[in-house]
């Protein structure tokens, strides 16, 4: 997958670069909305990262170039701006999704990944871990054609685990991912913990979870 | 009364006053002028009769008699001529009554005294006054019709003309006061007029909006700004820690230090989130066009929070039985509002505590809806301050509370006129009402 990410703040942009790479996407950087267009005019791309608060060009316009000058990508727009209109704005002119700065680049990957799902329909949908098949298209977790049934919360937290397999996940970045902006700042207390049991006690009823680790002191990881 | 009632009640008014006192006066004015002119025309019979006096001599009018006497067929005049005491002088004017042929009338008399031949005469020249009073009335009558009839037109024309002349100012108060609404985003139309007065109203109020609105955007850049400069080397610093902590040589301990250092900026970040909150609510940027069913809200809350009872064991009991939908409110705002309420109710509550949630309607078309927790409660003397930025309930309970969550209600409940009570009592608990004024109650299911 390529992406071009078009942002100006240099340090910013080296690490969401780093992180893409390393998560095997193609990453090109533009500093300016000019440079962007340009490259956008040259290369396709699958996904464009704009930041709206470019120095040179107003964010929301240069949306309307890019989408003119490669209408298949998939746009997402980071902004530290915190306006609501921009957003809504920006989901009308036809970003597919919308972050605001500062997001995590779990975050961004796993709107990526959804994205990905929706509009190129190339991700696998269904994932296999264990003995459990899980889909993320229909959101089922299933066990030899067995539904197993899992609540909303308790789903995103199994997803978002998998989509980031084999990497430590932290109980503050589970439950921003979970809650969002209502995530609360007592980051101590257990009710990751309790949603992560909860997932544990339902799916062993079916087959062995040895794949969801507690790692003692950090937080979660699913091994594969 | 607005200013052009209050300009037709005057114009009215005043002239009928005039009408008033013009009527009164007038048999005063008529009666003067008829006076002016008789006393006028008196003067003018005597000099004649003087003149035929100083020609023929006296005995012209007297022809042997002692005294001389004429009048008018209708006794509308009369002259009289009579010697008296020689040295004698009169001259005066005045009314009296005069007996002729056992008719007692009214008469304006002018009495003069004058030498002639070898002695001092007195002479009376007389004129009816009744003939005058006669034209009085009916005068007076068609004066007032005709001058009624005056002021009808004039008022007519005059309410008209001030309509007219008011027409603008109707039209700035409509367009520029009435229905405009802070921070007065659209722009000014001025209201075409060629009364200089309301030139320079419309321009004043155009040239305030204008500065109002500049000063708005002022604001609302400076937040938006302000959040850029704070949110980046935030994000710069989280996705650091990110991509650091996703390096696989890094060992437990540094893994255990990076956690700890994620969880001060994440501090940071919803310090900055909160005040940049607070700050947008102050400054009026979202929008209040939504409706918002209550048990609706409460729904959403509960399901966002549940896992938090879950945690703490607090058993919650809700009972909103008035079907209430809310109007002219920021869904968004609300929701954080009851949120922030609820979850402190959670936060200060014991260990298999509970909360209760239930409303009121009230008879002045308010309503209300409390929440009332088991908690820790506030001290009498820090109930006033809660709602300050950065104070926290209680000082010295560890929790991570910041202090901006009960300034967020406080500001989202100003910016809809929604008033927040607080009764509390130590280690018992804490009430919180949310009182919505009627304004922003709809119609109900």
């Amino acid at each position: 997958m390529k992406v071009l990410l078009i942002e100006d703040e240099k340090t910013l942009a080296y690490e969401v670069e780093a992180f893409l790479k390393k998560a095997f996407y193609i990453c090109d950087l533009a500093h300016t909305a000019r440079k962007g267009l340009e490259m956008l005019g040259v290369n396709p791309y699958d996904f464009v990262l704009l930041d709206l608060g470019l120095p040179d060009l107003d964010g929301l316009k240069v949306l309307q170039e890019a989408k003119k000058l490669n209408p298949d990508a998939a746009y997402i727009i980071l902004t530290a701006r915190g306006n609501i209109e921009d957003r809504i704005v920006g989901l009308d002119l036809g970003a597919d999704d919308y972050l605001p700065k500062p997001f995590s680049l779990l975050e961004l990957q796993s709107r990526m990944q959804a994205i990905s799902r929706r509009k190129f329909n190339v991700s696998t949908h269904e994932l296999n871990l264990g003995e459990f098949i899980i889909d993320l298209q229909k959101r089922v977790v299933s066990h030899s054609g067995k539904e197993i049934e899992l609540t909303r919360k308790e789903f995103d937290l199994l997803s978002y685990l998998l989509l980031h397999k084999n990497r430590v996940l932290t109980r503050m970045q589970l439950s921003e991912h979970i809650w969002g902006t209502f995530a609360d700042d007592d980051y101590d207390s257990n009710y990751i913990d309790v949603h992560v049991k909860n997932v544990r006690k339902k799916l062993s009823a079916f087959g062995p979870v040895e794949w969801l680790e507690t790692v003692r002191g950090v937080g979660y990881k699913i091994r594969n | 009364m607005n200013l052009i009632s209050k300009l037709t009640l005057f114009i009215t008014l005043s002239k009928l006053a005039i009408v008033l006192l013009f009527v009164i006066t007038l048999p005063y004015l008529i009666g003067g002028i008829a006076r002016t002119y008789t006393d006028y025309y008196l003067r003018q019979q005597q000099e004649k009769v003087l003149e035929v006096v100083s020609k023929n001599g006296v005995e012209s009018y007297l022809q042997g008699e002692e005294s001389y006497g004429s009048y008018t067929m209708l006794k509308e005049e009369y002259i009289s001529l009579e010697p008296v005491a020689k040295g004698l002088t009169i001259d005066t004017v005045y009314t009296d009554q005069r007996i002729i042929e056992q008719d007692t009338l009214n008469y304006r008399v002018l009495t003069y005294s004058f030498p002639a031949d070898s002695g001092t005469y007195m002479m009376e020249v007389g004129k009816t006054i009744d003939t005058i009073d006669q034209y009085n009335r009916p005068l007076q009558r068609i004066a007032t019709y005709v001058l009624l009839g005056l002021i009808l037109i004039t008022l007519v024309i005059d309410l008209f003309y001030t309509r007219y002349l008011l027409r603008p100012l109707r039209k700035i108060i409509n367009t520029k006061i009435r229905n405009r609404k802070f921070p007065f985003n659209e722009n000014s139309i001025p209201v075409k007029t060629s009364t200089t007065d309301f030139q320079y109203l419309d321009n004043s109020l155009i040239g305030l909006m204008q500065q109002i609105h500049e000063a708005f955007e002022k604001e609302r850049e400076f937040t938006a700004n302000a959040s850029h400069e704070l949110m980046t080397p935030i994000g710069i610093l989280q996705n650091k820690i990110e991509n650091l902590m996703g390096e696989p040589e890094v060992s437990e301990l540094v893994q255990e230090r990076l956690i700890g250092m994620q969880r001060t900026l994440n501090r940071l970040k919803r310090i900055v989130h909160s005040l940049l909150l607070i700050s947008r609510i102050e400054n009026e940027q979202f929008s209040k066009k939504e409706s918002l069913s209550v048990t609706e809200l409460f729904a959403d809350v509960l399901d966002e929070i549940s896992h938090r009872l879950n945690e703490k064991e607090i058993s919650l009991e809700t009972s909103i039985s008035n079907q209430i939908i809310l109007i002219n409110i920021n869904r968004d705002l609300l929701f954080q509002l009851v949120y922030n309420l609820v979850n402190n109710a959670i936060r200060y509550n014991k260990a298999n505590g509970s909360i209760q949630i239930w409303d009121q309607l009230n008879s002045d078309g308010s309503y209300e809806v409390s929440i009332t927790d088991t908690g820790i409660g506030i001290p009498e003397e820090e109930i006033g301050t809660i709602f300050n930025r950065f104070k926290k309930a209680n000082q010295s309970e560890e929790s991570a509370g910041y202090g901006l969550g009960l300034s967020i209600v406080k500001s989202i409940a100003d910016y809809h006129q929604i008033k927040i009570d607080i009764i509390s009592e130590i280690s018992e608990g804490t009430t919180f009402t949310i009182l919505f004024p009627k304004e922003l109650i709809g119609n109900r299911d």
